[in-house]
């Protein structure tokens, strides 16, 4: 069917090809230049830029298979992202050298190997699964990961005496491995939900409802007269400021506030219109509610860039100390992520809504990607318990406990209980299609929980990560 | 009245063995602990943060319900014990169909089942004898063991692999009880604490959780502890020399480090912190004498020591401040931390019973440094260290880890391997043609089981060619049998 589609537009066919082809070399010549002149060939920025730069590719050219349907870009695109993994092993490779233990330590660290993982599913998920679109899906995650690792602090620190074990990467990878999984049953999920002729306006529900919450959490730092609470960052010693152990200094970037509730209010919107076109059974709310998620989108945007801008620049007050402040990106990971990701499920909710026709003739059919979905749910599971059982083991070692009723143990003995819950109604209810894959969607949501949400709002022993 | 309490019996267990309940219950389980996620936990957080966070009519409220401690309150706790019901009641009410299946296999398809069984196909076949054993060649080939079944109207073939994998899920329930038995019996004998210890000391009581303590049969000695950091000055290792004294002899001694625990009687002691107690523990000084008839000396002081400067002159130390700070005429100590010390030093006087209050740093307005006859110059100052060890005893845990390893393995098998069945009878149509009737199941994985068993099919069909062919030249009813025993 692809190859039909290649024929009515031939032109069309190469030209994103070439560009996407010239675009790379342009970018790998102009660093190459740079390296040339400094030297070191092999560092690991480098080799993180080359991998950004094939992803981005990959990204590109996937997008373009997502609202084309050109078969031939998927084939360039997947050689992208071979070539995005073969240096981002490199880069992995790298740093395992230079700080002599697997990359999990820090955030920087997980996001590297996060996103290998991700790049190597993606592939093995569209040679053995055929599920070509996936990469419209990874990729973008990918390439904001490979953003936010360039604004993470990333040299080498020592491990604290608690994360000195093996067990540290027996537990870490275990959790890597089951967080991809629940990923990518996710986004099997979803795709099954689109052939499962869902209608768009639940899809409009869903996102807007992630978005809203996602800038409910950022308006936790609100303060009084629009301030926006970031931590201040001590750029002489690379390090966030504490004013007493543990306790971090927040300084308050005037107006940001502001900016936030506005957006808030946008993405609000959407979700409202949607809500009453629901109660009113009127359509034409819904036509509304898609403009404004538009509207939303772009205005998502401009907070992002004020928050970067403000951010990156600028010296605030604080209200617990005297004097002004810097801040940087790297204090706010979290923020910069959920700014990040409601901007990219919006996206992808414009691009459901513009191109389903195209999309639902791509993707396997309805039954394939339920069982596929389940698949991958059983290897995420055993993934999961062992993830559990590990770390269990490790704080039996470490602090004394192997169950200390900690936030991060909580919630991922309830994600476990979420998917045991998921087996069990699959087995013996014999429940498939929708109530499966909207089970799946939520099993996703807790992981998500477990790994940002708790580290943000909840306290606890588990402050590493 | 009897058959009634039966009856209430029955739909109890009915209601504590269907999967609703389970559901229900976990769902309880799942929000309860969130909800302790969210809500701030008793023992963890100080009082003073508590009431900070909540008004006084909150908190009332929430010490009220045991949601500032939900996972140690009674009914949380009753709540792990009826999921632990429901598990075993479900589990009991599904095992003996479970067993039937698994201790009694059905080997010998009847109609019924052969009319409704998805999987399955039929090959052409000339003679009864020559299809089975080319069946059997095939499932040899596929690393099967078949077996002949004899039933009084009919013939079959029947293979299968992997037949424990049915068995599995109980295998996971079991360990999961297993598990929530070992917490039970941690929370009912088993006891959390802590115990500081500064080198050269020994302890054996325990500071319990909740403020009372516990005395340990043996004790613990200290022998050293250390802590060395990074060049960046971030702790790189904790450790501690530790000895175990068991009446008054010394029966087992280790170094702990963080992640490396020594264990006695099952009682384990962790390296929890490390830091300095702010206290004295030896201080280095030059002491000069204002006339010159004696040489300076250098001096080492530690607590409750007094040092001979002169036959008349004697030192000692009255006080350490380790981070000090003067108010009204009164030197008092801001922390523990030893950032500003000051040393209050007493010098003697036999002769004139005279004694001189000496301060390091000099404080105006309390030193009397200049009536002193030794001036002091500090030239070192160690300080006490403690070690902070976390003790616990945890009874229950070695049924938790069995049960861990189990899970593990009963995982495996739910997931990853495949119980299936094959089942070959030849059988006749209305008109008498005779064929090979091919059935396959498979408890999961169905899609690639149907590969498998499409490549089955076909191996079967190849091993009838070449045989098909040689018993149409020689139609000899004994062929199949030669060849058979041939091989």
């Amino acid at each position: 069917m692809s190859r039909a589609r290649v024929e009515q537009h031939p032109a069309s066919g190469m030209t994103l090809v070439v560009m996407v082809g010239l675009s790379i070399a342009f970018l790998l010549f102009i660093a190459f230049l740079n390296v040339i002149k400094s030297g070191d060939v092999l560092s690991e920025a480098n080799l993180l830029y080359a991998a950004l730069v094939f992803y981005a590719g990959a990204g590109a050219l996937y997008l373009g298979f997502g609202v084309t349907g050109t078969g031939s870009y998927v084939k360039f695109a997947s050689l992208a992202t071979w070539a995005g993994l073969i240096v981002n092993t490199a880069a992995v490779a790298h740093r395992w050298y230079e700080a002599g233990h697997p990359p999990f330590a820090s955030l920087y660290e997980m996001l590297l190997s996060f996103v290998w993982v991700l790049a190597a599913l993606t592939l093995i998920a569209e040679k053995q699964y055929g599920v070509q679109v996936i990469g419209t899906v990874t990729m973008p995650v990918a390439i904001v990961g490979v953003v936010l690792m360039q604004l993470l602090r990333s040299e080498v620190r020592p491990l604290v005496p608690a994360l000195q074990s093996t067990w540290l990467h027996v537990h870490v990878t275990l959790a890597m491995l089951a967080y991809a999984a629940c990923a990518l049953s996710f986004a099997l999920a979803m795709m099954f939900l689109i052939q499962d002729k869902m209608k768009t306006e639940g899809f409009l529900v869903g996102t807007t409802t992630f978005t809203v919450g996602i800038y409910a959490a950022i308006l936790t730092r609100f303060e009084g007269w629009g301030g926006f609470n970031v931590i201040a960052w001590d750029p002489e010693n690379k390090s966030e400021v504490f004013i007493a152990k543990g306790v971090r200094l927040f300084v308050t970037i005037p107006d940001l506030g502001w900016l936030m509730l506005l957006v808030f209010a946008a993405v609000l919107a959407p979700l409202a219109l949607s809500v009453l076109a629901r109660v009113q059974k009127n359509e034409i709310f819904i036509g509304v509610a898609n403009r404004a998620v538009f509207v939303s989108v772009l205005l998502q945007s401009l907070a992002l860039l004020f928050f970067i801008l403000r951010v990156r620049g600028g010296l605030y007050p604080s209200l617990d100390a005297e004097g002004l402040y810097p801040t940087a990106l790297g204090t706010s990971p979290f923020i910069l992520s959920g700014l990040v990701g409601g901007i990219f499920a919006n996206l992808l909710y414009l691009l459901l809504l513009w191109r389903r026709a195209d999309l639902e003739r791509l993707l396997p059919d309805a039954d394939t990607l339920d069982r596929i979905t389940y698949k991958t749910i059983c290897i995420a599971f055993p993934l999961l318990t062992l993830m559990i059982a590990a770390g269990a083991y490790w704080a039996n070692r470490a602090w004394g406990s192997y169950w200390n009723w900690d936030p991060k143990e909580t919630w991922a003995a309830i994600t476990w209980l979420v998917y045991a819950g998921y087996l069990h109604m699959r087995i013996t209810r014999g429940w498939r299609g929708r109530r499966a894959a909207y089970f799946a969607i939520l099993g996703f949501g807790v992981v998500m929980f477990t790994f940002f949400g708790v580290t943000y709002l909840l306290n606890g022993l588990h402050s590493y990560a | 009245m009897v058959p009634s309490l039966r009856s209430a019996v029955r739909s109890t267990w009915k209601t504590l063995s269907s999967i609703k309940t389970g559901v229900v219950l976990i769902i309880l389980v799942v929000i309860f602990s969130a909800a302790g996620t969210v809500i701030l936990q008793r023992p963890m957080t100080d009082a003073d943060d508590m009431a900070r966070a909540y008004s006084p009519a909150m908190l009332r409220l929430l010490d009220a319900t045991g949601l500032t401690d939900v996972y140690h309150t009674r009914w949380f706790l009753s709540l792990m014990a009826l999921v632990s019901l429901s598990i075993i009641a479900a589990s009991v009410d599904r095992f003996p169909n479970a067993w039937r299946y698994f201790a009694r296999p059905y080997k010998s398809p009847d109609d019924g089942f052969r009319r409704v069984l998805p999987v399955q196909a039929h090959i052409a076949i000339t003679e009864e004898e020559q299809g089975l054993t080319a069946a059997e060649r095939a499932f040899r080939k596929m690393r099967l063991k078949s077996e002949r079944i004899v039933c009084p109207d009919r013939f079959s073939l029947f293979a299968e692999r992997n037949r424990i994998s049915e068995m599995a899920v109980y295998l996971v329930h079991a360990s999961l009880i297993l598990i929530f038995f070992g917490t039970i019996v941690d929370g009912l004998y088993g006891w959390r604490g802590f115990l500081m210890l500064t080198p050269g000391t020994a302890g054996n009581q325990v500071e319990i959780r909740n403020g009372s303590s516990r005395s340990l049969p043996f004790s613990i000695r200290c022998d050293g502890a250390g802590e060395e950091t990074y060049t960046d000055g971030t702790p790189k290792r904790w450790w501690s020399k530790l000895a175990v004294v068991d009446g008054d002899r010394e029966v087992s001694s280790k170094e702990i480090v963080v992640n490396d625990p020594l264990v006695y009687e099952g009682v384990r002691f962790y390296q929890a912190s490390y830091g300095g107690t702010g206290k004295l523990d030896r201080l280095l000084l030059n002491a000069i004498p204002k006339n010159g008839t004696v040489k300076a000396q250098q001096i080492s002081l530690g607590p409750n020591q007094i040092v001979s400067l002169d036959a008349d002159t004697k030192v000692q130390v009255a006080e350490f401040i380790p981070d000090y700070v003067v108010q009204d005429g009164h030197v008092y100590a801001r922390s523990h931390e030893v950032v500003n010390p000051a040393v209050h030093l007493i010098v003697t006087s036999a002769k004139s019973e005279k004694a001189v209050n000496f301060w390091l740093p000099e404080i105006p307005g309390i030193a009397e440094n200049s009536s002193s006859r030794y001036t002091f110059e500090p030239k070192d100052l160690k300080t006490g260290v403690f070690t902070g060890l976390e003790v616990s005893h945890e009874p229950g845990q070695w049924a938790v880890w069995v049960g861990v390893v189990l899970m593990a393995i009963g995982l495996t098998f739910v997931f990853y391997v495949v119980h299936v069945r094959y089942w070959v009878v030849p059988v006749a149509d209305a008109r008498g043609n005779l064929a090979l009737w091919i059935g396959g199941s498979a408890n999961r994985n169905r899609d690639a089981f149907e590969q498998t068993f499409k490549r089955f099919v076909e191996q079967i069909e190849n091993e009838l060619k070449p045989k098909f062919e040689e018993a149409a030249e020689q139609p000899s009813a004994v062929l199949p049998k030669i060849t058979t025993a041939g091989r």
